[in-house]
């Protein structure tokens, strides 16, 4: 061993003869290394605070719409005694056999009559205290029994979106005097509303209904994902499978990667020029929706895709080629099997984030008031997180539950969409 | 229904020319020589030739239909009515389409019903014409493949090299969406600009598009105002909430926190960043602004806004957490094990550790995050449409209204202004404005990101 | 060896990772000034037992050490023991040179100052000249200590990261594998280093390199499979070993 290899051996200026050892029992350093621990265990807490208020935040925001909206759920009705034999509807057993049957009630006068029961009730406003779709109640009951138009009978009818709400919370001071009034005699009750999950939207919010916009949202996601599933595996097939290293595939790349983080606003703002201005399709229409939020979505599911893909390990293509597979079917026999978990998840994650977006379908005009559920992609249609949006606009105090109740229902879709990644995720993840 | 009619005819063929081509290949094997290619792949062939002329040109034909229409509605005499080319105009057109169409049962102009019958005269043309082209092209295509497949053709390269195609032209998709946006952005930003220059609408001080003085409309489209107000909420107010947390949520999660409190936890961070913008946008308008407010008269400020920066703020910062997280997450977990090692092998506590040694080693990967994160937070709408204000105000007051970029992109574009005037190109100024910062703030993040990620490779 | 009680004992220190029992009942005691090398094929324990003596397993959630290992007679694994005071007193070099990214002063100074052991700006420029002249790097580094330590050689990261061990002035410094990831002629300078070192601190060093433990130690521990097969005098291990295997690993057999 050649003393050369090391030129400058322990020659430092202040080098003391021998060694002393640090003396870590004085007070000094001991009191250093307490403090020291206070430290550590003050840093800790941050870290344990900033998760739990994290997720305090999530449980607050959670709670918060679920105490507000599970009365969206239930509507409040009142007893009401009808005598429909006394009212002699001129409706004959006839009429009320198949579609005319609608149409007879209404003409022969069934509202005021319902309305008329109700005052006599209740007081003079006591045609206040019905929903405006009350009658329909009785109309149906009706329908499933024509007996009742010759006898007496009771019916359970919504109330009016006031009564509801001062029946179930805080209302205003004549709604509270009225269910003060009306509570002791026993004939307000809670049902479940049925209406709420089958119909659509409606001025008045005791008949509003989640059905409509939930509609749209299906049918805007199948074309989101109509389109932007195939588009995205194939994109990320060639770009992991096929693509040269050349200029054309790094603008390719660089495009998907932008284009994951480009503000969903923007998209719509691409809608508007593009798919209604140059292309002149429907406003308000799923097939523009679905357009748009395909656009968006697509690069999630490439960037996802091609992570899938890469994680395919490269000995599986080799034993493909090995056996004389061409490339593509190495690619569709093996790779893409593979990979498909992992595509799946992605897929679902893009497809959840765009069933909760918002914004760019308010520019492609998704904000109209559409009273009926669409029947086609190209129906003017509204989807669950704009039907949010627009109640939450409205200054009616009975929307303020049903915002919260739609916004259960979108969570619960959500969670559910996500809850089935995370298993896929977990089901699917191998260890190569 | 006719198009749908026609598609299923057409995959109809093709699945018909599939079955055959594919049987009659089978009988090739007989000879008992090895051919390249499967039956599958000879019936591929055809059924490809069959399907894809056609469809490519149904939907070259969908771009110029309408127009054709149009100018066959214009040739006759009742078009001689019209009034000059306009809004009018415009309006009369499209209602006499929808009419021609059955999709719509009244008109507002009595022109429109005029022009009907003609619109569904012509469409009725076309669209003979063009199911009757589509069909050729079906036939014509699958008796071409039909007659090309004989025992020894490489119908396998033949297919694969049309798979290739599908999946270049599925990923310049991507290209084409880019392009797509940034020439609607450049083109309705520069009509705007021919109105209003530039330098008035970014850096002109004042903006309410509401009343628009058409004289000279860039005095109340200065977006200074609103070019403030997002950066005061998304890259100020949000971040003060996002980054500490999110980064002390990450710094526990995977230093401190056992491996099972970690399974749990970061799922529900995941949830957090999973709810729907819309929600967190009811949530501050209904439960945090007015919060906000109280708190502010509490303190003395009279005069706070129920519309308040500091609202809109706090509720995006919380949305921003779980982003900021992961991407810290990330990059911790990129910096090498052994520089945790060296530190704690000299005695250095775990917060020392992090502190000191993993944090600064991590720093440009944060940085990037945090960058991707302000880009998010600047290009959110949903919290800031119903949180924040509509009005705007410079102000460096958190419980003053302030507005942003996305919020007044909404509201310029769902009044009820016709296209072309200067209230609605503005949004597309402001979008192109969002879409150019917004780009720059990913790229310079992507590079740091990338940059680190190599530093530890 | 000298009469003075051995600096470090450990006694049946048995490891489990989980349900794997990665040592099993090995006993080793490293006197003042010698230099104990730990030898033995790739997964047969000797670097978990390396870790144990400045408790570095305690990073690993799964692992479960038993038995019992003593400092100047103090039970480290006792519940008054503090983890910090350990490893600043039983220092460690690892395997892969792992500077951190930071300058080359603030690298040596890193220890001392969390250590609170430099009472000014002179104070910690002495001591980080100091451990620097005695890692021999000094010479090397003294025009450009705010350059980052990343940017050094392989060899001379390591031997920053030997001074970066030596600035909180330990008593033991433990090597896992110093060489492993430097060429022959760093190696040959780490060596020299390791050599110049003794009598100041007792040194633990993990190597699969035999003719380096030949070189470095006085006493050599032979490891396979989790167990302690041989330890005594090198010279004795390497010319005349009394177990089969330590025959069969130093003649090269297996390993």
């Amino acid at each position: 061993m050649s003393k050369s290899l090391v030129a400058q051996l322990p020659t430092g200026p202040a080098e003391p003869a021998q060694r002393v050892p640090t003396d870590w029992t004085t007070g000094a350093m001991q009191g250093r290394i307490r403090r020291r621990y206070a430290a550590e265990r003050r840093f800790r807490l941050m870290g344990l605070a900033a998760v739990t208020l994290s997720a305090g935040f999530l449980a607050f925001l959670l709670a918060t719409m679920l105490w507000q909206g599970i009365g969206g759920f239930t509507e409040t009705r009142v007893t009401v005694p009808v005598d429909l034999g006394a009212a002699k509807l001129a409706v004959t057993p006839a009429q009320l056999d198949g579609r005319g049957a609608d149409l007879a009630l209404a003409g022969a006068g069934l509202e005021g009559i319902v309305d008329t029961s109700a005052s006599r009730a209740y007081g003079k406003d006591g045609d206040n205290l019905l929903s405006g779709g009350a009658w329909l109640t009785v109309r149906e009951a009706i329908k499933a029994d024509p007996s009742l138009l010759t006898r007496r009978a009771t019916f359970d009818l919504p109330v009016a979106s006031p009564i509801d709400v001062a029946y179930k919370g805080k209302g205003a001071p004549e709604a509270e005097a009225m269910v003060a009034r009306l509570t002791p005699r026993g004939v307000l009750s809670r049902s479940l509303n049925t209406g709420f999950l089958d119909s659509a939207d409606s001025t008045d919010p005791t008949r509003v209904g989640i059905w409509g916009a939930f509609k749209g949202s299906l049918l805007t996601m199948l074309v989101t994902l109509l389109l932007a599933f195939p588009i995205g595996v194939l994109s990320a097939l060639y770009l992991e499978e096929y693509a040269p290293r050349n200029r054309w595939t790094d603008i390719i790349e660089v495009s998907i990667n932008n284009l994951a983080a480009v503000p969903s606003i923007i998209f719509g703002l691409l809608g508007l020029a593009v798919f209604l201005g140059t292309f002149g399709l429907p406003r308000s229409a799923p097939i523009v929706g679905g357009l748009t939020l395909a656009l968006m979505t697509m690069p999630v599911i490439v960037i996802a895709g091609r992570n899938a893909i890469k994680a395919v390990p490269p000995s599986i293509r080799d034993a493909a080629l090995g056996v004389g597979a061409s490339p593509i079917q190495v690619v569709f026999h093996h790779v893409l099997p593979l990979a498909l978990p992992g595509i799946l998840t992605g897929t679902i994650i893009g497809m959840a984030r765009a069933l909760g977006e918002t914004a760019p379908l308010l520019l492609i005009g998704m904000r109209a008031f559409i009273a009926a559920p669409p029947r086609g992609l190209t129906d003017p249609a509204t989807v669950l997180p704009v039907q949010i949006f627009l109640w939450s606009d409205q200054v009616d105090r009975g929307f303020v539950e049903k915002t919260s109740a739609a916004i259960i229902a979108l969570l619960v879709f959500l969670l559910a969409m996500n809850g089935l990644a995370i298993y896929l995720r977990n089901r699917f993840e191998t260890r190569w | 229904m006719p198009a749908t009619a026609l598609l299923f005819i057409l995959v109809g063929l093709s699945l018909i020319g599939w079955l055959t081509a594919r049987a009659r290949a089978a009988r090739f094997k007989v000879a008992g020589q090895r051919f390249s290619s499967l039956p599958g792949h000879f019936g591929w062939y055809v059924a490809l030739w069959t399907i894809v002329p056609p469809l490519i040109f149904l939907a070259i034909w969908s771009t110029v239909a309408p127009a054709l229409v149009t100018d066959a509605v214009l040739s006759t005499p009742a078009a001689a009515q019209l009034p000059p080319p306009g809004f009018d105009r415009a309006a009369i057109l499209s209602e006499a389409r929808e009419l021609g169409a059955g999709r719509a049962y009244g008109a507002f102009h009595g022109l429109a019903r005029l022009l009907a019958p003609a619109y569904a005269a012509a469409q009725d043309r076309y669209d003979w014409i063009a199911t009757a082209a589509a069909l050729l092209l079906a036939f014509a295509g699958g008796a071409f493949a039909w007659t090309r497949s004989k025992p020894g053709f490489a119908a396998r390269t033949r297919v694969e090299r049309i798979v290739m195609g599908a999946l270049l032209a599925a990923s310049l998709i991507a290209i084409l969406t880019t392009i797509g946006i940034v020439l609607s952005l450049v083109w309705e930003a520069g009509r705007f600009f021919q109105v209003v220059p530039v330098h008035e609408f970014l850096f002109g001080t004042h903006w309410s598009p509401q009343v628009i003085d058409a004289r000279d409309p860039g005095a109340s489209l200065g977006a200074v105002p609103l070019f403030w107000g997002t950066f005061f909420i998304g890259a100020v107010i949000a971040m003060i909430v996002a980054i500490p947390f999110g980064l002390m949520s990450a710094i526990y999660l995977t230093q401190y926190a056992a491996p099972r409190t970690r399974r749990w936890m970061k799922p529900i961070l995941e949830v957090l960043a999973g709810v729907p913008t819309v929600v967190y946008g009811y949530f501050a308008a209904l439960t945090v602004a007015p919060a906000v407010r109280d708190l502010a008269v509490a303190m003395g400020i009279s005069w706070a806004s129920s519309e308040s920066a500091l609202a809109a703020g706090l509720v995006m910062g919380v949305m921003i957490i779980p982003f900021v997280s992961s991407m810290a997450d990330d990059s911790l977990a990129a910096v090498p094990s052994s520089m945790r090692d060296g530190s704690l092998a000299m005695g250095a506590t775990s917060s020392e550790t992090i502190r000191k040694v993993m944090l600064p080693a991590a720093l440009p990967g944060v940085v990037g995050g945090v960058l991707l994160a302000i880009s998010r937070a600047v290009g959110e709408t949903m919290i800031v449409v119903m949180a924040a204000s509509g009005v705007a105000t410079l102000t460096l007051n958190p419980f003053a209204s302030t507005t942003t970029v996305t919020r007044q992109i909404v509201d310029l574009l769902t009044g009820e202004a016709e296209f072309d005037s200067p209230k609605t190109l503005a949004a597309f100024a402001l979008g192109l404005t969002l879409f150019v910062v917004t780009l720059l703030l990913n790229i310079v993040a992507l590079t740091v990101v990338k940059k680190y990620r190599e530093a530890y490779e | 060896m000298s009469n003075t009680p051995p600096k470090m004992t450990a006694s049946h220190v048995t490891v489990h990772y989980g349900t794997k029992r990665a040592i099993d009942d090995v006993s080793i005691d490293i006197d003042q000034d010698e230099v104990v090398a730990f030898i033995g094929p790739s997964g047969c324990g000797k670097s978990t037992f390396l870790r144990t003596l400045n408790r570095m397993n305690d990073t690993v959630a799964s692992a479960r050490v038993e038995g019992d290992i003593r400092l100047d007679g103090h039970d480290i694994y006792a519940p008054d023991m503090d983890v910090v005071q350990l490893r600043a007193r039983v220092g460690m070099v690892f395997q892969k040179p792992n500077p951190f990214p930071k300058s080359i002063y603030e690298n040596v100074a890193y220890g001392p100052r969390i250590h609170g052991l430099a009472q000014s700006k002179s104070d910690m420029d002495g001591i980080v000249e100091r451990s620097l002249t005695r890692a021999g790097l000094w010479a090397e580094v003294k025009d450009r200590l705010s350059d980052s330590g990343t940017a050094l050689s392989g060899g001379q990261q390591q031997r920053l990261c030997i001074a970066r061990a030596i600035a909180v002035d330990p008593e033991v410094i433990l090597m896992d594998e110093p060489c492993s990831a430097l060429d022959p002629i760093a190696t040959a300078k780490i060596e020299e280093l390791i050599h110049e070192l003794r009598g100041r601190y007792a040194i633990a060093i993990v190597t699969h390199n035999m003719q380096q433990a030949a070189r470095v130690s006085q006493r050599t521990a032979f490891f396979h499979l989790g167990t302690l097969v041989e330890f005594g005098r090198t010279s004795d291990i390497f010319t005349n070993p009394r177990q089969e295997r330590t025959k069969d690993y130093i003649t090269g057999r297996y390993g």
